[in-house]
């Protein structure tokens, strides 16, 4: 199994404080893998160096193989997709808020987007602050997949949700996964996880304590 | 120039002061908690007002235009600083106050000039310039602080918009436009309104020197909209001077000073 993103000695320090500290480890391609921990340990910090929403302080990230600096950053954004914990709207329409990123996406394609992650039967017309959270975390899936990611990293893509929505979002990211997307997600909690991803990171206080399947992680610790 | 006014002499000045102590002695009577502010300002303004009126007296009498535009650039320097202090922590704030202010100032005066609407003479000079730079520095200052207020408090949408890969110019455009047009406000309702809520200052000058009133306000004219002008290049030229400076070589939104 290729690497999607291999990091080595990561360290990042933040107004004095040491948020990552040493981080060694893969990402596979194609798979889902979860970083697991608790409030505060680096988890979120990770998927933003991945996007380049922020650099280490020291270590070395490659993309590909390719050293992260290296690749045009508006490109490895849209290669590399990031979404927030929190997804916030920016547009007034289900469409509008499609075409953010890709003014030219055709209803059609629109509409197909909607359909891959669960929301066929919104109206492109309707609006945006009329959605549940879910609904929303859901908008925000199909909106970082108009720019045909290779990767997509989720920030705590069903923590605010109720059990069905949260059913909902792991069904569309497994179904995500299987058409050959790499996802990584964060998640405080390994049970959440668990049936979605193919692999887990335990981050520590900024240090990477286990890996594994979740199976193996769970028996571990 | 017919000069009718009525100028108060120093006995008047002195006399005037009574204003200041009655609005202190009410301020205390009241427990306002000003009073002291209220006496520092008056003396502060005293203070200043006379060095300045002696420096002018000395610019006018022997420092040509030249002097005169020293004094502008002076005005600018000191406007820069002023506006900067309202940027909450922005970078660059100070230059990028400074090159908003003075191109403002130097395109709006010197078109002025040029054309010849505004005499090249030390005594037009001076104050023309003196409300240009001033309503070049208050555009400044809001056009900044709506930036900044913008960017720490749309970094969530903000960066969401750059996580799908879009430039910094891109992400923040929604926010530069509502920025200029929000320090824009000021000068707009001023324009529309002048005359009919205050006299503005100079054509109250121009009257009060006895200049008639039609004819005060033909200068009052071209006031408002050399002010109107002024704060609008100011205003677009900070605006983009500061959302480059807003993201990093990364086109990442860079975390200001006292930002958590």
């Amino acid at each position: 199994m290729s690497e999607a993103f291999s990091f080595e000695s990561v360290v990042l320090e933040r107004d004095g404080r040491r948020i990552l500290d040493g981080v060694s480890d893969h990402i596979h391609a194609g798979a889902v893998t979860a970083i697991i921990g608790d409030s505060g340990a680096g988890k979120s910090t990770m998927l933003r160096l991945f996007n380049r929403l922020e650099d280490p302080t020291s270590g070395t990230i490659r993309f590909k193989g390719e050293p992260i600096d290296s690749v045009n950053v508006h490109q490895l954004r849209k290669r590399v997709s990031l979404v927030a914990q929190t997804p916030v709207m920016l547009a007034a329409t289900v469409l509008e808020e499609l075409r953010i990123a890709a003014p030219e996406l055709t209803q059609d394609r629109a509409l197909e987007l909607l359909g891959q992650v669960a929301l066929a039967d919104v109206d492109l017309d309707r609006e945006t602050v009329t959605m549940s959270g879910g609904e929303r975390q859901r908008l925000a899936l199909a909106r970082a997949l108009t720019v045909d990611p290779e990767v997509l990293l989720l920030d705590e893509p069903t923590s605010s949700l109720d059990d069905a929505s949260a059913s909902a979002v792991d069904l569309v990211i497994r179904t995500l996964a299987a058409s050959g997307l790499t996802v990584v997600l964060v998640s405080h909690d390994l049970d959440r996880v668990q049936g979605v991803a193919d692999f887990v990171l335990v981050l520590e206080k900024g240090r990477l304590v286990e890996r594994g399947s979740p199976e193996q992680v769970r028996y571990l610790s | 120039m017919n000069t009718t006014a009525q100028i108060p002499d120093w006995a008047g000045v002195a006399t005037s002061v009574v204003l200041v102590l009655l609005a202190a002695s009410l301020a205390l009577y009241q427990r306002l908690g000003v009073t002291r502010d209220l006496v520092w300002a008056g003396t502060r303004a005293f203070v200043q007002l006379l060095a300045v009126g002696a420096l002018l007296t000395v610019l006018f009498a022997h420092a040509g235009l030249w002097g005169s535009a020293a004094w502008v650039v002076g005005m600018v320097v000191l406007a820069g600083f002023v506006a900067a202090g309202r940027a909450q922590g922005l970078p660059t704030a100070r230059v990028s106050a400074w090159i908003a202010v003075g191109l403002g100032t130097l395109l709006t005066l010197g078109i002025l000039l040029a054309l010849g609407v505004v005499k090249a003479e030390p005594i037009v000079v001076v104050p023309v310039g003196g409300m240009v730079v001033s309503a070049a520095m208050s555009a400044t200052a809001l056009t900044m602080r709506a930036i900044a207020k913008t960017a720490i408090e749309q970094r969530p949408a903000i960066e969401a918009r750059l996580s799908l890969g879009m430039t910094g110019a891109a992400a923040f455009a929604p926010y530069l436009r509502e920025g200029a047009r929000t320090a824009l406000i000021p000068a707009i309702d001023t324009t529309k309104v002048v005359g009919l809520i205050a006299l503005p200052g100079a054509m109250t000058g121009l009257i009060l020197a006895g200049v008639s009133p039609f004819d005060a306000i033909r200068y009052q004219i071209v006031v408002m909209y050399m002010l109107l002008a002024a704060a609008t290049l100011s205003s677009v030229i900070v605006a983009r001077l500061t959302t480059s400076s807003l993201f990093d070589s990364a086109d990442r939104l860079v975390r200001f000073d006292h930002e958590g």
